[in-house]
């Protein structure tokens, strides 16, 4: 059985791209002037419309992220969008994907929060967990060399809250509390899933396979993505322990529509998140130290970080389809090779990002129910 | 260029930690600033001509070691103090530069008995009221050499010194001394805000050399140090960037020099 999930970063993209050619990125330091209330007003309706109809036509799960200063996703609290999904769905699995740990200054509250949603849910919540790329960083004033201890001492930190029964007191090395006894605690025991994703780093695949959490590989091409889940099944074993397709998750961007031709018109949306979001200088994508404590330098791409691949933010929107990163077709070229890369891979979930830039919400819709109705019940079959 | 001065690496508080000096005379302990020590320059070989001139890097920058707790300016001067005391240095006087001048001024209020008097040159440390400190860590190294001076083309030797492709061993160095200094002055940015308090209480001599058209340490915070440091002198070098000592060496030299040289 495999597992699909719906994912929107609820983009902005109601304005003129090529503005952002006036400025270093798109992230960041691209104004917020640029930004107007109204129009995200209607954008957020229909991402939340499209989160309720991917359950509706039968996706299994619903996928939210989080990031700060950019129109590349504007929800900008996993946790806050994650209540709203706990009330209006039903049935679905809440995948956070994830809560920001190094840029946590209170992983109490972010535990509670989680709680709350996982209570509110009846027990649906997958609490991912990420150490957010540098402009993170930037945007939340952390000091960078600090990201991957405090990645460490927050989730130690958010597991004993939901674990240790209180009150107790933490004394960390970032972290210092004196009362830890939250009233709200999650349906979920021990305490909700933790998953991961990453593009590449061995210290997330080491420390994933060590904790058993599901590792989400983002937009990896299927070869690489094959040496990284063989790296986590080695570690897994050295762990004791032997991995399964509930180990694995796998994100591509997908889009269908009736026809071959009309979903290769709607998949060029998809050019807008390859684009300008992914493009910016080095300070931004990695502040000194984020990378970790002296690290050996090496040249950079100038964009998001890619792990010695040619970045995502360089290829064709044909090169991008024939590295897998991109599905675009009608219900029978998806299913294909959806199936393809499933059989490839052999992960438990699927995580599409089925809506990019300014896909319009009516297309949007149609994709999801031929996705749900004709694609998913297939998919599940192979 | 190179007369008679030395690098060598000496133990302190159990650090290895790297150390330029040269000159002859009473002993002047020259402080780098955030973008690392640039080893022996002119402005060293002209104060060597009347002081043993000693300019080591921080720890954690250059050749020096990185101890895992030291994370604010403030450890820094902890670690100068035991410098000074064991190698029998002190009082003697201290020239901070940018990050360094913070530095010093952090000394000024931690171990004044170690220092005789104290220059401060586009001093850090100091939180601004009207203007803004550069975040410098959001330039590219090539956007930061143009902020820093005010005209390249005035700055003696400017090929020579900041015009070559650095080895690749001189880039991993800067790379890991901007992590350094990212680390030492991240939050809040590049000031210490209990600083105005901390230099009230100060009693050395004290001389502040400011560059009127520094683009990254503004000129107030120059005047906001001059404030509030009882007796303070402000020399301002006009035409000038965040670095005189390299802009306007002999203006920066013939203020500090007799200054320095003041009994």
């Amino acid at each position: 059985m495999v597992d699909v999930y719906y994912f929107t970063e609820m983009p902005y993209a109601a304005f003129d791209e090529t503005e952002a050619e006036r400025y270093p990125s798109m992230r960041l330091t691209f104004p917020n002037t640029y930004f107007d209330a109204s129009t995200a007003h209607g954008l957020f309706r229909d991402y939340f419309d499209q989160y309720q109809w991917a359950e509706e036509v039968g996706f299994d799960g619903l996928m939210i992220n989080e990031h700060h200063n950019t129109p590349s996703c504007m929800d900008v609290a996993v946790n806050l969008s994650a209540a709203v999904l706990g009330r209006v769905t039903k049935r679905a699995k809440i995948l956070l994907l994830g809560n920001m740990l190094p840029t946590t200054d209170n992983p109490v509250r972010l535990a509670e929060e989680v709680a709350m949603a996982d209570v509110i849910s009846g027990g649906r919540i997958i609490a991912g967990v990420v150490r957010g790329i540098g402009v993170e960083t930037w945007a939340n004033n952390n000091i960078p060399n600090h990201n991957r201890e405090r990645f460490e001492e927050c989730h130690d930190l958010m597991m004993a809250t939901w674990t240790r029964p209180g009150p107790f007191r933490w004394e960390g090395t970032h972290y210092h509390f004196r009362v830890i006894n939250p009233w709200v605690l999650p349906v979920q025991k021990p305490h909700p899933p933790i998953w991961v994703p990453g593009t590449g780093s061995p210290e997330t695949i080491e420390w994933a396979a060590r904790l058993g959490y599901t590792y989400a590989a983002f937009l990896v091409p299927m070869d690489a993505t094959v040496r990284l889940y063989d790296a986590y099944r080695e570690h897994a074993v050295n762990n004791g322990y032997e991995a399964t397709s509930d180990n694995f998750a796998y994100m591509v961007c997908c889009v269908c529509a009736d026809t071959d031709e009309e979903a290769q018109e709607i998949g060029k949306h998809y050019m807008w998140r390859m684009g300008h979001p992914l493009r910016g200088p080095a300070e931004y994508w990695a502040p000194p130290g984020y990378l970790g404590r002296r690290r050996p330098v090496r040249p950079h791409s100038g964009g998001a970080p890619s792990a010695g691949r040619k970045p995502l933010h360089m290829l064709s929107y044909e090169e991008l389809q024939e590295a897998y990163h991109l599905v675009v077709g009608s219900p029978q070229t998806v299913l294909e090779k959806l199936s393809h890369m499933r059989e490839r891979l052999g992960f438990g979930s699927l995580l599409l990002e089925a809506q990019a830039g300014a896909m319009p919400h009516k297309e949007t819709m149609r994709s999801l129910e031929l996705l749900g109705r004709d694609v998913i019940p297939e998919l599940k079959k192979g | 260029m190179a007369s008679n001065w030395q690098e060598e690496t000496i133990r302190v508080a159990g650090l290895d930690t790297q150390v330029f000096s040269g000159g002859q005379g009473d002993p002047l302990l020259v402080l780098h600033g955030a973008g690392g020590n640039p080893g022996w320059m002119p402005y060293c070989e002209k104060l060597a001509a009347r002081f043993r001139v000693i300019a080591p890097s921080h720890p954690g920058f250059g050749a020096s070691d990185r101890p895992d707790w030291m994370e604010r300016v403030h450890d820094l001067a902890y670690f100068y103090r035991w410098f000074m005391e064991e190698q029998g240095l002190g009082p003697l006087p201290v020239v901070g530069f940018s990050m360094g001048g913070w530095l010093a001024a952090e000394m000024a209020a931690m171990c004044p008995a170690s220092i005789s008097r104290m220059v401060l040159v586009g001093a850090a440390g100091m939180k601004p009221h009207d203007t803004e400190i550069t975040d410098i860590f959001l330039l590219t190294t090539e956007e930061m050499n143009a902020l820093r001076f005010y005209d390249t083309k005035q700055v003696p030797d400017y090929e020579a010194l900041f015009g070559l492709e650095p080895t690749d061993e001189a880039r991993q160095t800067a790379s890991w001394d901007r992590e350094m200094a990212a680390l030492l002055t991240w939050k809040p940015y590049m000031y210490n805000p209990k600083m105005p308090h901390l230099m009230a209480q100060v009693q050395l001599p004290t001389l502040i050399v400011w560059g009127k058209q520094d683009a990254i340490v503004p000129m107030e915070c120059g005047e906001l140090y001059q404030q509030a440091i009882p007796g303070a002198a402000l020399t301002l070098i006009d035409h000038c960037g965040h670095s005189p000592q390299l802009e306007k060496p002999d203006a920066f030299l013939a203020a500090v020099l007799p200054f320095l040289t003041a009994s």
